[in-house]
């Protein structure tokens, strides 16, 4: 289902789903000297800003950095209460999704505190208006300007906003909108595809990145020598899920947590005898790259990394990711293997 | 490039070929600029055809004299901004650098660095160690003109005004330790955050987690910070981590006349004790 707007029918569109859901959308929010981007519950559609990038992903709407884990909570719940909607999604955030939905509702266990915030949330994508300096994710494979695992998706030609349903359970929420022309429409996406440009960095690796080629490689000190061990491109990340458990006391009782953990931290492979088996912040890197272009890639199929630039953007020291591949992919290009010839 | 930093640019890139060149150095660790983005980022040369990638801007935001201790045993070169030549003096004092090892190419008149409140306080525009310097000296007097007191109004605050200051600043902390990390003086080998045996802090982001990790680290900071504002320019939701150890470096200044990094020789302020020292705030 295919219909357009103009900029004020969106914002009365926005302003019903608001009324009927919660919804979410990227903001600008004063932080200190600067203001920054990022995703929470608007009051109005004014609010919203689509023409930039967020400088966070809205990761932290499937997985808390800290929560509180209440199995009998949990299973009370409702998931068509309160249900959410995230606007103006890019296609990178979106892919995200599909790598928590990877491990989190794995055959083996469903984490039942992802699903049902999952299961809660409807996705409305946003076609990305330009490429960022240090967007990638046209070299992984994904479309800059659409993605299926969204529920809804709008684009924006001109002054005209034109929203696509991607499946059926989310017609609903446009079919009283005006129709568009299905023909227009594709000249106009063609158009924009035509016109946007690539990313100067290129991705010719073959993945799974081959563990046994990679792992001993002597590349990974080098790459990570500038490296300060922090976990901003951890925590920036629209992919990086792994999580550490506690249990603290609240005014109550003792709860047991989840927090955000980082592989860049010493702490995070540190065992109690004191050995570590990753000692080298080189090691650490390794773990990073190696999970999202070759053991995520070999235990579910798709990247890891969704080409999003985050963690470039936020590195203290511009530590980027694309060099860090480009001197992989030499490597293993003089070692004779893992490259896609051109 | 402006043709002051280009003027600095190209020194340093001279001086850097010739210590590479004769072999008095291994490494030259400096500024450069990304192969995919045009900030400035750290580089590491070891071969001297490739010192045209050395820069220094204004944008220079990352600090380099920590690398050093990743080098301990080897002969290296850094550029070094006024106030990173104090983090090296300090390690020198803590005899955690041999002096004949490193080679600094100074760089003198330092006008700040972007974004960096820190720069507006500086009083050390000048290096105070190095081997070589770049640019123009500033006088004593030019200096003078340009410190600004960023903290006025900060200091001017009620107990409770400021406390609510730091609440807001310090709940978007995301314990992600960029300031830790990028902090010249913050080199313990294991931080007590880090350590398992015994577990001493939470991972968790609830305001009482965040601010045990930032006091213990502005307190450890005392006598040690020496205001180069690195964790302001390294926090990824701008916090103003730097107004915790900045009160100390103040407090070290106003009360015993101490400035950390001045002087190889120098001995760190609570490694040091005079029986005329102050007791201000103890005991009183």
């Amino acid at each position: 289902m295919l219909k357009v707007m103009n900029e004020k029918e969106l914002k009365q569109f926005i302003d019903k789903l608001n009324n009927d859901y919660k919804v979410a959308a990227p903001v600008k929010k004063q932080q200190g000297k600067q203001e920054i981007l990022e995703y929470d519950y608007i009051e109005e559609f004014e609010e919203i800003h689509l023409e930039e990038q967020p400088d966070k992903s809205p990761k932290e709407f499937f997985l808390p950095q800290n929560e509180v884990l209440d199995p009998e909570a949990i299973a009370k719940s409702n998931p068509e209460e309160n249900k959410t909607i995230i606007f103006g999604v890019r296609s990178c955030d979106i892919e995200a999704l599909r790598v928590f939905d990877d491990v989190f509702l794995d055959d083996t266990y469903v984490d039942p505190y992802y699903e049902k915030r999952r299961d809660n949330t409807i996705i409305i994508g946003y076609s990305c208006p330009h490429r960022e300096p240090t967007c990638f994710c046209d070299q992984l494979g994904i479309s800059p300007h659409e993605n299926k695992l969204a529920d809804l998706y709008l684009y924006k030609f001109d002054d005209k906003y034109w929203i696509k349903s991607i499946n059926e359970d989310s017609e609903k929420l446009i079919k009283d909108l005006a129709d568009g022309d299905e023909d227009l429409f594709d000249e106009k996406l063609k158009n924009k595809k035509d016109n946007f440009g690539e990313s100067d960095f290129k991705f010719n690796m073959e993945t799974p990145i081959p563990e046994e080629k990679a792992f001993n490689a002597p590349i990974w000190d080098d790459i990570a020598e500038k490296c300060l061990g922090c976990g901003v491109c951890t925590y920036y990340c629209p992919t990086c899920f792994c999580f550490n458990f506690f249990f603290d006391e609240d005014d109550k009782e003792n709860q047991k947590y989840r927090s955000w953990d980082s592989c860049m931290f010493s702490l995070f492979t540190k065992h109690a005898s004191g050995h570590n088996p990753r000692e080298t912040q080189g090691q650490r890197w390794r773990q990073r790259l190696m999970h999202k272009f070759s053991y995520h890639p070999q235990n579910y199929g798709g990247l890891s990394c969704v080409g999003c630039g985050r963690c470039v953007k936020k590195c203290p020291v511009t530590l980027d990711i694309r060099e860090a591949l480009k001197s992989t992919e030499e490597y293993l290009k003089d070692e004779g293997g893992a490259v896609v010839e051109d | 490039m402006e043709a002051y930093y280009k003027e600095i640019t190209d020194k340093i890139q001279k001086i850097a070929y010739k210590l590479l060149d004769e072999g008095k150095v291994d490494k030259i660790i400096g500024f450069g600029k990304g192969e995919f983005t045009d900030e400035v980022t750290p580089v590491f040369i070891v071969n001297k055809e490739n010192v045209d990638k050395l820069l220094f801007s204004e944008k220079a935001t990352p600090f380099l004299a920590k690398y050093l201790l990743n080098y301990k045993d080897e002969k290296v070169a850094i550029t070094a901004k006024p106030c990173e030549t104090r983090a090296i003096n300090s390690y020198l004092s803590e005899n955690l650098l041999q002096r004949e090892n490193l080679i600094i190419i100074g760089i003198n008149g330092c006008r700040g660095i972007e974004g960096n409140t820190a720069c507006k306080e500086c009083d050390v525009r000048n290096p105070v160690i190095s081997d070589y310097t770049v640019g123009e000296e500033l006088s004593d007097e030019e200096v003078s003109s340009m410190i600004t007191n960023v903290y006025e109004d900060l200091e001017n605050m009620n107990p409770e005004e400021r406390n609510e200051y730091f609440q807001n600043e310090f709940e978007r902390c995301t314990r992600c330790y960029a300031c830790r990390e990028a902090c010249p003086v913050c080199y313990c080998e294991e931080c007590f955050t880090d350590s398992n045996q015994p577990f001493w802090l939470d991972s968790s982001t609830q305001l009482k987690d965040t601010f045990t990790f930032h006091l213990m680290r502005s307190i450890h900071m005392a006598g040690r910070c020496i205001n180069c504002g690195a964790c302001e320019m390294a926090c990824p939701e701008n916090i103003d981590v730097r107004a915790l150890s900045a009160k100390m470096y103040r407090a070290g200044e106003e009360i015993f006349d101490y400035k950390p990094g001045m002087d190889p020789e120098q001995k760190t302020l609570l490694a040091e004790y005079d029986v005329n020292d102050q007791e201000k705030g103890f005991l009183d």
